[in-house]
């Protein structure tokens, strides 16, 4: 068994491309995107898994980084906010959030892209309720919730407008 | 785009919301500077005390430790004055005598990583001699002992008073013994937690001998001021950044971690990058707890003769916003009512705990809360309806405020009658469930300040607007990109906002009191009317008469529909050669907007304008559990001229959301001093599920008799004012209960039912 300083390196494929890093067995994930990768969209706040702020996918499930060992995502996929996008073409979750006014100072919305994202794949057309549900992990304090739950509304691909 | 020439009141997109959605928004905490180390602070554990010493050689000892500071290292490391503050300097970059409360840094550790460092830190031993600690504000005001003992009381009703405010007029006493009947009650309000979702945050890097620093802060010049003040060094030799802020609502107000950041780069020769934990934050500011008592007379006809209210706030350990947040609870104690006799006392009080600074809604929220309460609970008593009550006694247009102060700018009794038609007030409340509305008035845009701003039109017909305001998520550089894209007649993306950088960008006092919009968008008006000027008379010089033209992306646009290209109307201008387009740089202004000053008003300075929240409650009360569940809620914001109606609506929104948490649950727990709920497991916040069951409305009241640009008054802060009184009367209506305490949360509803049925009912 690993003590929590032994490193280790793992391979681990963030946002589509194949990484090698070297982490120690305690490592967060949410410092290795940040401080190794440089991924710094995957923001920290509460560090108890409860605000959502650090939320990222672990193929393709939403998780809180913060409380994630990085070695836990060894050959696994993890896909952060910088990967949402194609390029410079913006993914509909994130065209919708600049149509809808869903951020305010920002912080907290690559979280919840992540956790909409997750939300939409799973269930393509989720009622408000699952949409509460899925959003209890995520905090917002400037309280743009209306705008958040009007953009991912706005995102999903079935829905007549 | 089709804004052009027509930006203002427009949808137009943030500035900031491209890099916020793809994660490319860099704020303070995503910076690194090379060969930057990490601090991690060592807080007091015990509530008060007298440090006899404190043991760093065990973390000086561990690998990777660059140094570790305690508040000893003052004197050597050349800092001229360790204190700072709003007008009460008290604060210490680190004590070296006292400890005033639980949570407090009292040593510093410097390490490669921020890992280290806080390993490292865990191994400082602090040695106090306890004092008995003052935990609330009736035990400080007695005054067993001294929080800063070498500082007199402010005020002769007790020890430990950090400020004292009295505003006054008439004969309160005489006028509220003779009324027809006097409503008494003590409110209480609860301290809460700002929250913002990034914890503060501050990188310092002396460079030769100028200090660079990059941080999270809501008053960049204001640290620049203190910074120079307490090291030593000229103003420009201090530079100070402002990337994105995540989050703000005051917590980031005046200096915070900046002079110990610098103090650490000072000892650590090196850049030093202090992140904070969520759960430090807590333990930095938070918004005063309050007990609000007030006697409110009236005549036989219900007008209101007198109103007697004495605030005590409990401040905490250092003064920081208290003095400025006690004065402003004195001034809007009154509320918005022709009240011919009135005394108001407010008093920020020395405590051993979290200190406790400015909040959105400053201490309007704990006033309004009393204040708006006592009119629901008088209404009542003479049987008259609520909202008909405020129709005959709210102050018109034109009223006073306060005596000799800006008349009174909004018609609150139409903007009161929009939250009610938005719960539908006519519509008498199903059995369960009760309505209630409350309005809320303060002064807006805070005290004396100068507000700057430059704009430059750049040959190739883009722009940049430059302002000493942080970017803190309420969106006031979308608002001055609109500004400059109207007199520019451009389209606003073509528009750039630069973030605070005391180096380049022009003067601003800071980014409170709802003053951006009015203030600095005024600056960046005229601002932009003198570039738009300049242009006019250039394309008249050169094509002998007065056109009226657009920008189209590089070309102006005349309303003949021919054309021609800015840069070579400015060579042509400067008789450069076209060539030359690199050369011509910008076409530029710097504007300035002061606020008035007047020595006849209460505060110095006529109040800019009101910021006027009204709210309107519905609420469901669960008998058995004591449950309270918003089912509607409007808010009312009296903006004046919403310049980007989708960014206002936003923050008036959010400001009631923010309210939902003050209300129903949040409260900072203490025990012995210590914070027992100051991390988010235990501390709850607004979630989406919280929003009223049918949705949260928001009205923006639009007269555009406001005195910022078009028309536009402050905003921001209104929605976080009257949720508060508007729900506790809901909650009488439905159940019958009078609770004058917050949070309105299941335990404090059920109790109040329970006391109430074993007592007569409320008629």
């Amino acid at each position: 068994m690993l003590g929590k300083d032994d490193r280790i390196e793992i391979t681990v494929t963030v946002n589509g491309e194949s990484q090698v890093v070297d982490v120690a067995s305690s490592d967060l994930l949410i410092d290795v995107l940040r401080e190794q990768l440089h991924l710094t969209g995957t923001k920290r706040s509460c560090d108890l898994q409860i605000c959502g702020t650090c939320t990222v996918l672990v193929d393709g499930k939403a998780v809180s980084s913060c409380t994630t060992l990085a070695v836990e995502t060894e050959n696994r996929e993890v896909r952060t906010v910088e990967g949402l996008a194609d390029g410079e073409t913006l993914h509909p979750l994130q065209q919708a959030f600049i149509d809808e006014f869903a951020s305010q100072c920002g912080f907290c919305t690559p979280g919840f892209l992540m956790t909409a994202f997750a939300l939409l794949d799973e269930v393509s057309r989720p009622t408000p309720e699952e949409v509460h549900r899925y959003l209890e992990g995520n905090v917002c304090r400037c309280g743009s919730y209306t705008n958040i739950l009007n953009a991912i509304e706005r995102a999903q691909p079935t829905t007549e407008r | 785009m089709t804004t052009t020439g027509h930006s203002i009141g427009k949808a137009v997109p943030r500035p900031d919301a491209f890099a916020k959605v793809t994660g490319r928004a860099q704020y303070s905490s995503d910076i690194t500077l090379p060969r930057m180390t990490h601090a991690a602070l060592v807080r007091s554990t015990s509530s008060h005390g007298r440090i006899t010493n404190i043991d760093t050689a065990q973390a000086e000892a561990v690998a990777g430790v660059v140094c570790v500071v305690t508040g000893r290292d003052m004197a050597e490391l050349g800092v001229v004055d360790r204190h700072y503050g709003l007008t009460v300097l008290d604060q210490p970059i680190l004590s070296d005598d006292l400890v005033r409360y639980s949570g407090e840094a009292v040593a510093a550790v410097v390490a490669e990583t921020a890992q280290i460092a806080g390993e490292a830190a865990t191994l400082v031993e602090v040695s106090v001699d306890p004092i008995e600690p003052m935990l609330t504000v009736d035990q400080a005001l007695e005054g067993a002992t001294l929080v800063h003992p070498e500082r007199e009381s402010a005020g002769s009703d007790g020890a430990n008073i950090a400020a004292y405010y009295e505003f006054a007029d008439g004969d309160v006493e005489a006028a509220l013994a003779g009324a027809h009947y006097v409503h008494e009650a003590v409110f209480r309000f609860p301290m809460v937690a700002h929250y913002a979702m990034e914890p503060h945050c501050c990188i310092a890097a002396w460079n030769g001998t100028d200090l660079d620093v990059i941080a999270g802060t809501q008053q960049p010049f204001k640290v620049r001021s203190d910074l120079a003040r307490m090291f030593g060094l000229q103003q420009n030799q201090v530079r100070v950044r402002v990337p994105y802020v995540g989050g703000g609502y005051g917590g980031k107000l005046l200096s915070k971690y900046e002079p110990l950041t610098v103090a650490l780069a000072w000892k650590a020769k090196r850049p030093v990058k202090l992140l904070l934990s969520a759960d430090e934050s807590f333990r930095t500011i938070s918004r005063h707890g309050s007990v609000v008592t007030m006697r409110t007379g009236v005549d036989a006809d219900g007008n209101i003769v007198a109103r007697d209210t004495r605030v005590i706030l409990d401040t905490g350990a250092y003064a920081d916003k208290g003095p400025g947040v006690a004065k402003k609870a004195a001034y809007r104690a009154k509320g918005p009512y022709d009240i011919p006799h009135f005394r108001s006392v407010a008093m920020a009080v020395y405590t051993n705990k979290v200190p406790a600074g400015a909040f959105r809604g400053y201490s309007t929220p704990q006033v309004v809360w009393a204040g708006e309460s006592a009119i629901n609970e008088i209404a009542d008593h003479l049987g008259i309806d609520p909202l008909q009550y405020r129709r005959d006694h709210l102050l018109e247009r034109g009223g006073d405020f306060m005596p000799s102060d800006t008349p009174m700018d909004a018609d609150l009794v139409g903007g009161l009658q929009l939250a009610a038609d938005g719960v539908r007030w006519a519509v008498p409340a199903p059995e369960g469930r009760g309505k209630g509305l409350a309005t809320g008035v303060k002064d807006g845009g805070g005290g004396p300040s100068r507000a700057e701003a430059e704009v430059r039109l750049l040959a190739d017909g883009s722009a940049e607007v430059l302002t000493g305001t942080s970017e803190i998520g309420q969106g006031a550089h979308a608002v001055y990109t609109q500004i400059v894209a109207e007199e520019l007649r451009c389209d606003p993306a073509r528009v750039t906002p630069r973030l605070p950088d005391t180096a380049t960008s022009p003067f601003d006092h800071g980014t409170e009191a709802s003053r951006s919009t009015v203030l600095v968008g005024n600056a960046v008006r005229k601002a932009a009317m003198s570039v738009a000027d300049q242009l006019g008379e250039m394309v008249e010089r050169l094509l002998g008469t007065r056109r009226d033209f657009v920008i189209e992306e590089h070309r102006l646009v005349f309303d003949d529909g021919s054309d021609a290209v800015l840069a070579e109307l400015m060579a042509r201008d400067r008789n450069l050669p076209v060539t030359h387009e690199f050369e011509l740089g910008p076409i530029v202004s710097l504007s300035y907007h002061d606020t008035l000053v007047s020595g006849k008003a209460p505060l110095g300075t006529p109040s800019n304008f009101y910021e006027v929240g009204h709210g309107a409650a519905e609420v469901d009360v669960d008998r058995e559990t004591g449950r309270v569940e918003l089912i509607r809620y409007t808010s009312v914001a009296d903006v004046g001229k919403a310049l980007n109606p989708q960014t206002c609506a936003a923050q008036d929104e959010g400001a009631a959301i923010m309210a939902i948490g003050h209300t129903f649950f949040e409260e900072m727990v203490f025990e012995n001093g210590e914070l027992l709920n100051g991390n988010l497991a235990e501390y709850r916040l607004p979630l989406a599920a919280d929003l009223p069951r049918e949705g949260m409305g928001v009205e923006l009241l639009e007269n555009e008799d406001g005195p910022g640009p078009y028309g536009a008054k402050g905003a921001g802060e209104a929605g976080i004012i009257s949720m508060a009184p508007a729900v506790a009367e809901a909650v009488y209506q439905a159940c019958g209960v009078r609770i004058h305490d917050l949070p309105l949360n299941p335990q404090r509803v059920w109790r109040a039912l329970n006391e109430a049925t074993t007592q007569p009912g409320p008629d």
